[in-house]
């Protein structure tokens, strides 16, 4: 009885495990290059969890690694690698930047922030549809294709704001600032966005789907074998598309959403790389929707803490991904272990 | 010739192989329970039991592909640990699989010292002189220098053998061998075996043919649900007469549970044209000509079966109908509609369903359980799926109906595919395949390695299917099955119908003739 209870645990007990083995293993590298561990991991945990400030950051920051978590449980579940967030993002993001001034005079607030919303979605489904038919009809490598189209994106993004959509009443590359009224709403009696409840409930829509719509049931088949897929007359191309597309179109949602609720704006070289966070938390989660969230909150206390400490005590920003970078490392490893027991 | 025939097991060397209490259980099943299996030197012993017996735990594990949860392994009178294929091989363990570990592309002899080069430079020489010396050794003729994807199925598996005695195996492990054969080349590997067995080496075969087993075994071990229940002296077994041998070892295998006889029914066949093929061309998946404009009609209640040495166009054949290959030319009509170009859910809805030979990779999602493997066709259609949303009770049910009708050895709907035998996942998808009231069945080798009791099950399950009026394209290199069962008999070789016989002319020797292309 014992056993089969460890069997249903094990999965989150190696996830936690890693972690616990990135944090001590963080903790040497700290004592190699002369800083105090203990001091450093004290205050990172006090000001990213315990302060009020850091708490609040933390779950800010939470929103859109939930919102990009959404899209990657549908394209990973299908065996589908999109490793271009990032550009994804960056679309949604200037997209959102260009048009929100324009149609929050224009439009109702609720019917303005739907169709912001939508067009950033758009946008980030269109900058990975090349990719997506390519995977489709040529099987070319969709983890290639999609992170050429990050750098295509980047500096897409960056010669727009300095050209054609830049607000050329100020000086930085940027677009026209949104008014404070026309940015997205708090959750009442809170500072916190509803940017956290969408991507709470994007996630949970994906988990649903994934587990229990037909779309989803052919990620799954396609994710574990394509040969069978194929052979029970599948659509392999179109689930190809769709998967590819959704992880698109959500990431695209997340710039959206950082925009209107945090920027306020779209700037010059802005780049949160929110991709390289929120990939391998979606791993660390094994595809599971309920352990996303207490891990996006887990990263997004990392690199908010992380900066209020570099501030403090000199230990380079840089240091909490390093300690990301170990969980993952760890990660794979106790997959290896695991594997090893399951024979 | 002077055939001297030595039994070593009578005198008194330590056997190759000794296996005293061994288990080994996976989760909900325990696959081998104290097993206790050995082989001696110079003789055949078969290893015989219905499917999810444990016959292939058993010889993974001294394949070194499992390690045993209880018991021990002696290898020529030493315990030892068998940790991996490498260990195995390098005890003098050799094994030859069901499917071929053989690199199409690369010579005989290039995959004879695949693995073991030993050392950064390859001594091609060397390999070929030793190559040559086993070739006569042992009798078996090959062209150290030919490709492997230009042989037969029965040079491939002579190049397994010859493989494992490249490697110095002293026990060999054929695993159902003459399953892939025509008659002609499963009756040279019996010769081969012989040879081996006058050699000095141990042979252990593993089979479902009783008749096989009974012609060339010193012993036969019976399992059954795991356990060892039997182990006959095979001369003792032919001295009694074929089929009184049969009946006692069925009897063991079986109880006193009958085996279906397969029956004679006279059904009647309608003069309603079902699937009809028109000069139909494919390419096979190397981008060659797979099918030679056949044609050829199945009227409604009829079975009409395929025969042909593996590769000469079954599969084409299959995926033509079923639609996962696409027409070069010619027309596919089903109950009288051009279905030429239609999708394969089409075909599937209208009534065809084509069950694979291909379990493992096609036919099922290993890594799913059994309710997620149950509708892997019919996930689109009511009552398993309404607006896009699939309904879990209603599937769960229904895969429990599969696994009880079809008897099937499996916990529950919710355990992994992957964790069922080989003869299992059949059964699942042939329940599968006959459960949606299709029209037209295409079975490709629908009882290739079950044991006999479901073969015959399986049969006669067609047949019934038949009489109600339902067809049937049988593909099979089971050439009783294939007479048995069928009432024309098409013969493929080379991707054409070298000709169609009535139930009344076929006979194996005419039919072993149209496989081998030799015209009438």
């Amino acid at each position: 009885m014992k056993k089969i209870e460890f069997n249903n645990i094990a999965p989150a007990f190696y996830s936690v495990l890693s972690i616990v083995f990135a944090l001590i293993t963080g903790a040497v590298i700290l004592i190699f290059i002369g800083k105090n561990p203990l001091l450093y991991f004290g205050q990172l945990f006090f000001q990213g969890m315990f302060s009020s400030l850091g708490l609040v950051e933390s779950i800010i920051k939470m929103a859109p690694l939930l919102i990009i978590s959404a899209g990657l449980l549908a394209c990973f579940s299908a065996g589908l690698w999109n490793i271009g967030v990032e550009g994804q993002f960056l679309i949604g993001a200037v997209l959102a930047g260009w048009s929100a001034p324009t149609l929050a005079s224009l439009l109702p607030y609720p019917i303005y922030l739907l169709s912001v919303a939508a067009l950033g979605a758009m946008g980030g489904m269109f900058w990975i549809l090349l990719p997506a038919v390519l995977k489709a009809r040529y099987d070319m490598n969709e983890i290639i294709t999609t992170m050429m189209m990050n750098w295509v994106a980047i500096n897409l993004v960056t010669w727009l704001v300095k050209g054609p959509i830049n607000d050329p009443t100020t000086v930085p590359a940027q677009t026209a600032l949104i008014p404070m009224e026309h940015r997205l709403s708090m959750i009442p009696f809170t500072s916190i966005h509803i940017g956290l409840i969408v991507g709470i409930i994007c996630l949970f829509i994906m988990h649903y789907v994934i587990r229990r719509t037909t779309l989803g049931y052919e990620f799954r088949v396609l994710l574990s074998n394509k040969c069978a897929a194929f052979h029970s007359g599948m659509n392999v191309a179109r689930i190809t598309i769709w998967g590819l597309l959704i992880s698109g179109g959500f990431a695209g949602l997340a710039g959206v959403s950082d925009v209107l609720a945090i920027k306020g704006l779209f700037q010059g070289d802005w780049n949160p790389a929110y991709g390289m966070t929120a990939i391998p938390l979606v791993f660390l989660a094994r595809f599971n929707a309920w352990a996303v969230v207490p891990l996006a909150f887990f990263f997004s206390f990392l690199s908010v803490g992380g900066e209020f400490v570099a501030r403090d005590q000199g230990v380079p920003i840089f240091f909490v991904h390093i300690l990301e970078g170990l969980t993952l490392l760890f990660f794979a490893a106790s997959e290896y272990i695991e594997k090893r027991r399951a024979f | 010739m002077l055939l001297l025939i030595v039994r070593l097991t009578d005198m008194n060397v330590p056997p190759l192989i000794k296996t005293t209490g061994i288990t080994k259980s996976f989760p909900g099943v325990l696959a081998n329970d104290h097993i206790d299996f050995d082989l001696f030197p110079g003789e055949v012993h078969t290893l015989l039991g219905e499917n999810g017996a444990g016959k292939t735990t058993l010889m993974n594990i001294l394949y070194g592909l499992y390690q045993p949860d209880e018991g021990h392994i002696e290898v020529c009178g030493h315990e030892t640990r068998i940790r991996s294929p490498y260990d195995s091989l390098k005890l003098g363990i050799g094994m030859v699989h069901q499917h071929f570990a053989l690199i199409p592309n690369l010579s005989v002899l290039e995959n004879l010292v695949l693995g073991f080069e030993g050392g950064f430079i390859l001594n091609m020489k060397d390999a070929e002189k030793k190559l040559k010396r086993i070739s006569e050794e042992y009798g078996q003729a090959i062209d150290p220098h030919e490709l492997i994807q230009n042989l037969s199925v029965g040079e491939r598996q002579r190049t397994e053998i010859i493989k494992t005695l490249f490697r110095g195996s002293e026990a060999l492990i054929l695993d159902e061998p003459t399953s892939v054969l025509t008659p002609i080349e499963a009756e040279e590997l019996f010769q081969t075996i012989a040879t081996l067995k006058n050699a000095g080496k141990g042979v252990v075969l593993i089979t479902h043919k009783l008749n096989e087993a009974l012609a060339i075994s010193d012993r036969i071990s019976i399992l059954s649900l795991g356990q060892k229940i039997a182990e006959l002296d095979g001369d003792e077994l032919r001295s009694m007469g074929e089929k009184e041998a049969t009946e006692k070892i069925l009897h063991i295998m079986f109880g006193g549970k009958p085996i279906p006889e397969c029956s004679l029914v006279e059904k009647t066949i309608s003069d309603e044209v079902i699937l009809q093929l028109e000069d139909v061309e494919v390419m096979n998946s190397r981008e060659v000509v797979g099918l030679n404009k056949v044609s050829f009609e199945i009227l409604g209640g009829e079975i009409f079966g395929i025969a042909g040495v593996d590769g000469n166009g079954q599969k084409s054949l299959c995926e033509a109908i079923g639609g996962q290959r696409e027409l070069v030319s010619g027309r596919i009509r089903f109950r009288g509609e051009d279905i030429s170009q239609k999708s394969v859910s089409y075909r599937h809805e209208k009534g065809i369903s084509y069950i694979t030979d291909d379990r493992m990779n096609e036919g099922c999602v290993l890594d799913l359980s059994l309710s997620e493997n149950a509708i892997l066709r019919g996930y689109r259609q009511q009552p398993y799926s309404q607006f896009k949303i699939i309904n879990n009770s209603i599937v769960d049910g229904y895969a429990k109906r599969l696994i009880h009708d079809f008897d099937v050895k499996a916990t529950g709907p919710d355990v992994r595919a992957g964790t069922l035998s080989g003869g299992n996942i059949q059964k699942f998808i042939l329940a599968r395949g006959l459960s949606t009231e299709p029209g037209l069945i295409v079975c490709s080798k629908p009882t290739y390695g079950l044991d006999a009791r479901t073969v015959s099950y399986i049969q006669e399950l067609l047949l019934e299917e038949s009489k109600q009026g339902k067809s049937v394209l049988l593909i099979t290199s089971d050439m009783d099955e294939l007479i048995n069962c069928s009432d024309r008999i098409g013969v493929l070789f080379n991707g054409k119908i070298m000709a169609i016989l009535d139930k009344c002319d076929a006979t194996p020797e005419r039919i072993g003739k149209l496989m081998l292309g030799i015209e009438e």
